[in-house]
This record gives structure tokens, sequence and C-alpha cells, in this order.
């Protein structure tokens, strides 16, 4: 029965969906899970709000497929990261961000405890000063750096045009640069 | 701001770490989806065919009701005429039955 559907693109999957079917459904998460769960983690920072927020993502696109309009020329997945962004901004401004302190290192086995110590620092800081960026700077950066989107897909994403978007990127990184310039 | 510097900084912000998520995340997620219902939306054609459908009655009762609406709209569009001699006896009428409670 779901043979077929890894060779369906998402559009035709989410036509079936539409039309109640459940192996469609499936496979569409089991295709883009991963990445929108990446998305969440770096807004939240936690694994269990991240799976949460990618889990109501899913969910309501389940009990609601209508609200994909599949005429308006935008892919599923320009799409749907919007709606996990919007998720992810809504449980920031209901809840406090989990303290950077209490994430947990990973450690590179071949760096020496020095190397490590300075990347753990590197990270903490990058992670705290992008976390103090404006809302949209934040969400640029997420998007074009961690999900490897490119510049017009970003845009897309974030319903602006490109230098808008592009503008946005240049801010955030000057604000880091200026802010991290010790460990740069 | 020094080429180096921005090479540095698009290398750390690609290389930001991301606890992985539960193996069975993509599973858990399936499995809450069964147990819901989906709530179709309607687009307006399927909504007027529903509307329709709610009202629906066998053909004769179809038949009956125009010919109902028929008869009516013929009836309201045929004007009132009634014989010219009666109108003129109307008075008299009147006068005789009033004349007769008098009397009583």
């Amino acid at each position: 029965m779901a043979a077929g559907w890894p060779e369906k693109d998402d559009q035709a999957l989410l036509a079936l969906v539409q039309q109640g079917s459940q192996p469609a459904f499936a496979e569409l998460v089991r295709r883009h899970t991963e990445r929108f769960y990446r998305l969440a983690y770096r807004y939240v920072r936690s694994r269990e709000t991240a799976e949460d927020i990618v889990q109501d993502a899913f969910v309501k696109l389940w009990e609601d497929p209508g609200k994909w309009q599949p005429d308006r020329n935008t892919r599923f997945t320009t799409w749907f990261y919007r709606i996990v962004v919007n998720l992810c901004l809504d449980w920031q401004k209901k809840k406090r961000p989990l303290p950077l302190d209490e994430e947990m290192p990973l450690i590179d086995e071949r760096e020496t405890a020095a190397e490590a110590m300075i990347r753990i620092q590197e990270q903490k800081l990058l992670e705290k000063e992008i976390a103090a960026l404006p809302e949209r700077q934040r969400t640029a950066l997420n998007l074009c750096f961690d999900e490897g989107l490119s510049n017009q897909q970003a845009a897309e994403v974030m319903g602006m045009n490109l230098k808008a978007l592009q503008s946005l990127i240049m801010r955030a990184k000057t604000t880091l640069r200026e802010r991290m310039k010790s460990y740069l | 701001m020094s080429e180096k510097q921005e090479d540095k900084l698009d290398a750390l912000l690609r290389s930001r770490r991301i606890e992985p998520a539960s193996p069975d995340l993509a599973d858990r997620i399936i499995l809450k989806a069964q147990g819901l219902a989906q709530n179709q939306t309607m687009s307006l054609w399927q909504w007027i065919r529903e509307l329709f459908a709610e009202f629906h009655l066998p053909r004769p009762a179809y038949v009956f009701a125009c010919t109902l609406i028929l008869g009516f709209v013929v009836g309201f569009n045929t004007p009132m005429t009634t014989t010219g001699a009666d109108d003129l006896d109307t008075d008299q009428v009147q006068g005789f039955l009033y004349a007769d409670e008098a009397m009583l």
C-alpha cells in the first residue's frame, strides 16, 4: 500500500491527505519531520518543546488539510516552514526561553579540553546573541544558515522580497560580528 | 570588517549545535493523528450541494409544490371580475336586510 508513496511529491500527498489518506500523511510526516524539528529547535532550544511544536503543526495539518491551497503556487515546505515559525514565535511569547546554561554541550572527541571549552563558550555566546536579535533577523538567520534555504526561499517563507531579506541578514550579521568580536 | 572574521562568523552560524530529535518522533505524530478525525473544509459548491441534500424531497412532492405555486401565481394574476348585474343589486339586498332587522 505504502510502496508508491515515496515517489509522490508533496503536493500529490497533500491532495491525498485532503481526501483523508493516512498513509499519505504518514509519508509526509516521515519525509519532513526532521527538518521542521531542526528549525523549531533553533527557536526553543529544547528537544521536548521542539518535538511538541512539530507534532502540533502536523496534527493541525491532518485535522484541517483544507488550509493548504494547492493553487497558490507555493511549495508545501515553504508554507509549512511559516506555520512552524509562527508556532515557535507563539510559544516564545507565552513562555520564557530555557536558560542557555541548561543545554548539554556536545563534545567532539578530537578536540583538546581547551579547544572544546573555547568552542562551547563561542556556541553559548552565539546562541545568546542570536536570541537577543529582533525576531525577523533571527528567523532570517535560522532559515538561511541552519536550514540551508536559498535567500529567495527564505524570503518566500517570511513573506518579503529578496532585498528586504538580504538586508535583514546583513544587519543580523553586523550585530553578531560587533558583539562577538573578541571571538572572531 | 575583515574577510576572515566574516568567514569565521559564517562557519560559527553553520555549526550551531542541535540536539537530535527522538527517533520515534515521526511515528508518534502519525499515531496521534490516527486517533483524530479530519475537519473537512467545504468549498462553496460543496456547501450548496449539502444544503440541497438537507432539503431533499421525493419527486411527487416537488410536482405537488410546483402545481401549488403555479396555482397561486395564476390565481393572483387573474383580475377579480364579478358579474355586473349582481353588483347593481347589492344595495337593494342590503336595504332589504336592514329593513328586516329594524322590524325585529
